[in-house]
């Protein structure tokens, strides 16, 4: 019988660890996410994601000085406008050659901003908040990792995209020959 | 005099109405998308927190997350074209490599605190790799583009995946954790 309660304690225990972690998520973290969440859906309802369309034009020209524009400031107006997954319709302003670098490097950006911008990816938050809850538990700010997290990002995704753009590259020709 | 409080209800009225629009959405994806994954992270973290597996595993990823090669080769596996579009889906597995490694190694403080930025890019290669077909037909891309573009993506992120851990790892002494 003792036995049988030991178990039944373990068994719970399994699950009260559990729950008390999603006390400390939903109390640490869900109040002032729902209030930024708010702040930025505004934001951008506001401003109007149609704005970006332009960029998207000037992302689709030749030329070594369009590259940060097609594989930066695109891809990260993209994903803060219209977040994941409909970023990737940005890329219907670029010629086909440059499809899939444009979607490598927007979808390589829907995590990096997380810690500022979570609206931008809310369903994978964790991606971040993983990381980031060790940073916590030690007692550190997590806003110095998650402003370099960002700016990492940025630098990644460009070169990411001029990488893709090159093997892209690459292929077609193998394909066309 | 009129129409210039028209102009103004009018003005008001739609920013408050954006306001409150964007408020039923915050509070609909924190329940429809944050609170299900939380719930999901919560009993993951509980049962390794209780049943002692979560040692075994830090032990286990300690030697690949506490330097630089032990990273490159997380992100060379993970980016592997094979592996990568398996990984993809809901990045779920990011995710929870992602926790296991902030609540046990980070948290105990295993391996440095300013191993997290290259670990967050270490962790994530494989981002969208099993997307990439539906990513370029959002973007109108042509079939051939597509049968183009699924590879060279692939690709790519063997190469680049790397790049953006060492990158990172170059960036960490900027964080002002010690």
């Amino acid at each position: 019988m003792d036995a049988l309660v030991l178990a039944a304690e373990w068994f719970i225990g399994l699950f009260k660890t559990g729950g008390d972690v999603f006390l400390s998520l939903v109390g640490g973290i869900v109040p002032l996410l729902i209030v930024l969440l708010t702040g930025v859906n505004a934001l951008v309802a506001l401003i109007g994601p149609d704005k970006i369309d332009k960029v998207g034009e000037w992302a689709a020209r030749d030329g070594i000085i369009y590259y940060p524009v097609r594989y930066i400031l695109l891809p990260f107006l993209a994903v803060f406008f219209l977040t994941n997954p409909m970023a990737y319709t940005m890329g219907r302003f670029l010629p086909e050659k440059y499809k899939p670098a444009f979607y490598d490097s927007a979808v390589s950006y829907v995590h990096p901003p997380l810690g500022i911008f979570p609206h931008i990816n809310p369903g994978e938050l964790f991606v971040w908040l993983g990381i980031a809850a060790g940073i916590e538990a030690l007692g550190l700010s997590v806003v110095p990792l998650a402003v370099w997290y960002l700016i990492v990002g940025l630098i990644v995704i460009f070169i990411r995209g001029i990488v893709t753009e090159r093997i892209t590259a690459i292929m077609w020709a193998r394909r066309e020959a | 005099m009129n129409d210039f409080l028209v102009k103004i209800g009018r003005g008001v009225g739609g920013v408050v109405g954006a306001l409150y629009q964007a408020g039923r959405e915050a509070i609909d994806q924190v329940i429809v998308n944050i609170l299900p994954f939380m719930a999901f992270i919560a009993l993951v973290i509980g049962i390794i927190l209780k049943t002692g597996v979560g040692d075994w595993i830090a032990n286990l990823l300690a030697p690949l997350a506490g330097s630089l090669g032990g990273l490159l080769l997380l992100s060379v596996i993970i980016a592997l074209p094979v592996l990568s579009p398996l990984l993809g889906p809901g990045a779920v597995i990011a995710q929870i490599i992602g926790t296991l490694l902030g609540s046990t190694l980070i948290a105990n403080g295993d391996i440095p605190a300013r191993f997290a930025l290259p670990a967050l890019f270490a962790i994530n290669p494989q981002v969208g790799c099993d997307f990439i077909p539906v990513g370029l037909a959002l973007g109108e891309a042509e079939p051939e583009t597509v049968e183009v573009g699924v590879p060279a993506v692939l690709f790519s992120r063997l190469i680049t995946g790397p790049i953006a851990v060492v990158i990172a790892f170059l960036f960490m002494p900027l964080l002002p954790y010690d």
